[in-house]
């Protein structure tokens, strides 16, 4: 039996508009995640990250391929995989009739948490993500940020082996994302393995041992964050210009707000053909890793 | 591993029971209002009339019980569902480690609970003023016509439930559907009253069977053999489980 906590091997989904017209959201996905480590899943609105994560989650299912948690078959072992797996949807949703308590008491239930461990793990969540004041307190009162820690408290509770977080920190302000993510730094430190989706490029760069970056359904790049940076840093000066109508030297490509020039030659010859060129209109020039920011918009072809 | 299917499915049960607690409001004045309002039209026109060797407010009375059973089950859960479904948060049914089919007996038991409580409120209130009515004329028929119609419409609430996309689906199967076949079941006359074909077609009336039985472990009054009755609610039970599960399945998993 296969142990990794999530493998995802040659899945497609297909669907039907109303019109009857088939579209692949998701088209031939393999992945394989590792134990212990945080996967970020990137990728572009309407790439196919949330309809992969439904098929993971087993709400979703798949027309083609298999997904097996730690060796289980989503589809086969639905309730088991279910267990243990612990989803924090995009979208804040909640029994809105309900205290904070009520709905983890609930929710602690449905997972099979035995009834006299409930408060004590409750108390617990709560106290790590700042709402232990809360907890008699209404729901649906509950701020923005607070409603979309308790989702994740929501998830968590069962002690899941893999977390899945579909943009957690959209909508959140800066100082509520940084405890997001230390908290999900804690239990990944304690073994859970993450799997998570952000437009916060930024983030997956500084969270993410490996990614997967999908555009329109398929994989365009996966592997460990580190290799992919490098393969994209070699070979190319990355700068940016304080007047961006200049006429731009040949070979030079745009990439969002940064430019890329191939080294043909040597770095310190490019260099200075460089700074030949742009002169004193040049903002910053740098060879270092490329920013996933810039990985990003070149392989969904947005930066050029 | 923690996996422990009938803890998830009592908890789901629990929740539900909560959730209608949480709206006494309705869940306690609703029942005791619409008994009362009928048992006032219904007195005042119909004092002195009887049905067999029964006051006839006594019959009435007998089958708008029913009818406040089978109105609580079925409302209570294909409600809350439709309103999951629109809030969004019916993704805590379809993310949780539950059997589709404990799904649905969670919410189905979860009805036939509040039909009780709505069944024991609308007694309180009201039974005081019914002649000649004290403890079911059949005990053991009455529990297990109670049980048997509230998980019944309960299970038939639940299939509604998830298979309405929004409320105008289900106000639609509700005032078109439940609602005449409740008032053509015989609750406010017997049904060989009626002219024919009605009293052969009322025979085909699912409810009908239900306010023949529960009036008969009540008062012991029957339009038909309660054995026969009893047969339908069975086969009906079956029939409403199978759409439960089909109506679930769809929504908790989709293809």
């Amino acid at each position: 039996m296969n142990m990794l906590p999530l493998r995802v091997n040659n899945v497609t989904k297909i669907f039907k508009n109303s019109k009857g017209q088939e579209f692949k959201a998701v088209d031939g996905v393999s992945l394989d995640i590792e134990p212990g480590k945080i996967f970020g899943l990137l990728g572009p609105n309407g790439a196919g990250k949330s309809t992969l994560i439904n098929m993971i989650s087993g709400i979703l299912l798949a027309n083609d391929g298999n997904i097996e948690v730690f060796g289980l078959d989503v589809k086969k072992d639905a309730n088991k995989t279910k267990q243990l797996i612990g989803v924090v949807p995009q979208e804040i949703v909640m029994e809105m009739a309900f205290t904070v308590e009520e709905v983890l008491y609930y929710f602690c239930g449905m997972y099979g948490v035995p009834r006299h461990e409930r408060k004590e793990r409750i108390k617990a969540v709560l106290e790590d993500l700042g709402l232990a004041d809360k907890i008699h307190e209404k729901a649906r009162s509950l701020s923005g940020g607070m409603k979309r820690r308790l989702m994740i408290a929501k998830a968590i509770l069962h002690k899941p082996k893999l977390l899945i977080l579909d943009e957690p920190s959209a909508g959140v302000d800066v100082s509520l994302r940084q405890k997001i993510w230390s908290l999900v730094r804690r239990l990944n430190d304690e073994g859970t393995t993450i799997v998570f989706t952000t437009h916060y490029l930024e983030e997956a760069e500084q969270l993410c041992d490996s990614i997967t970056l999908i555009d329109h359904g398929h994989v365009i790049k996966s592997g460990k964050l580190k290799g992919i940076q490098q393969e994209f840093s070699k070979n190319s000066i990355h700068f940016e210009l304080f007047d961006r109508s200049v006429a731009p030297l040949a070979g030079v490509v745009e990439v969002g707000v940064e430019y890329e020039y191939p080294i043909t030659t040597n770095l310190a010859t490019d260099m200075a053909k460089l700074t030949s060129h742009y002169n004193h209109n040049l903002k910053s020039i740098r060879s270092e890793a490329a920013s996933l920011e810039h990985i990003f918009l070149k392989l969904t072809n947005n930066g050029s | 591993m923690v996996l422990n299917m009938n803890t998830n499915m009592w908890a789901l049960y629990a929740r539900e029971v909560k959730r209608f607690q949480k709206i006494w409001l309705d869940t306690i004045f609703n029942p005791i209002v619409s008994i009362a309002l009928y048992l006032g039209v219904f007195g005042i026109v119909t004092a002195g009339r009887e049905v067999g060797s029964l006051p006839y407010l006594t019959f009435v009375y007998s089958g708008l019980l029913a009818m406040l059973v089978i109105n609580n089950s079925f409302s209570n859960p294909s409600f809350a569902l439709v309103i999951s479904k629109n809030l969004g948060n019916i993704i805590d049914l379809q993310l949780a480690p539950i059997a589709v089919w404990r799904i649905g007996i969670a919410y189905a038991l979860a009805a036939f609970t509040r039909g009780v409580f709505a069944l024991v409120v609308a007694l309180l209130a009201t039974i005081w003023f019914i002649p000649g009515l004290g403890l079911p004329s059949h005990p053991i028929y009455f529990v297990i016509g109670l049980f048997l119609t509230g998980l019944e419409f309960g299970m038939l609430g639940v299939a509604f439930g998830f298979w309405a996309k929004n409320f105008e689906a289900l106000t639609f199967m509700t005032s078109f559907v439940m609602q005449p076949m409740i008032f053509l079941a015989g609750v406010f006359y017997p049904i060989a009253s009626l002219p024919q074909p009605w009293t052969t077609i009322s025979l085909f009336n699912p409810i009908h069977h239900n306010i023949n039985f529960f009036r008969y472990s009540l008062t012991g009054y029957s339009d038909l053999n309660p054995l026969v009755s009893l047969v339908v609610i069975l086969a009906f039970s079956a029939v409403f489980f199978v759409a439960m599960q089909l109506a679930a399945k769809r929504t908790i998993v989709v293809k």
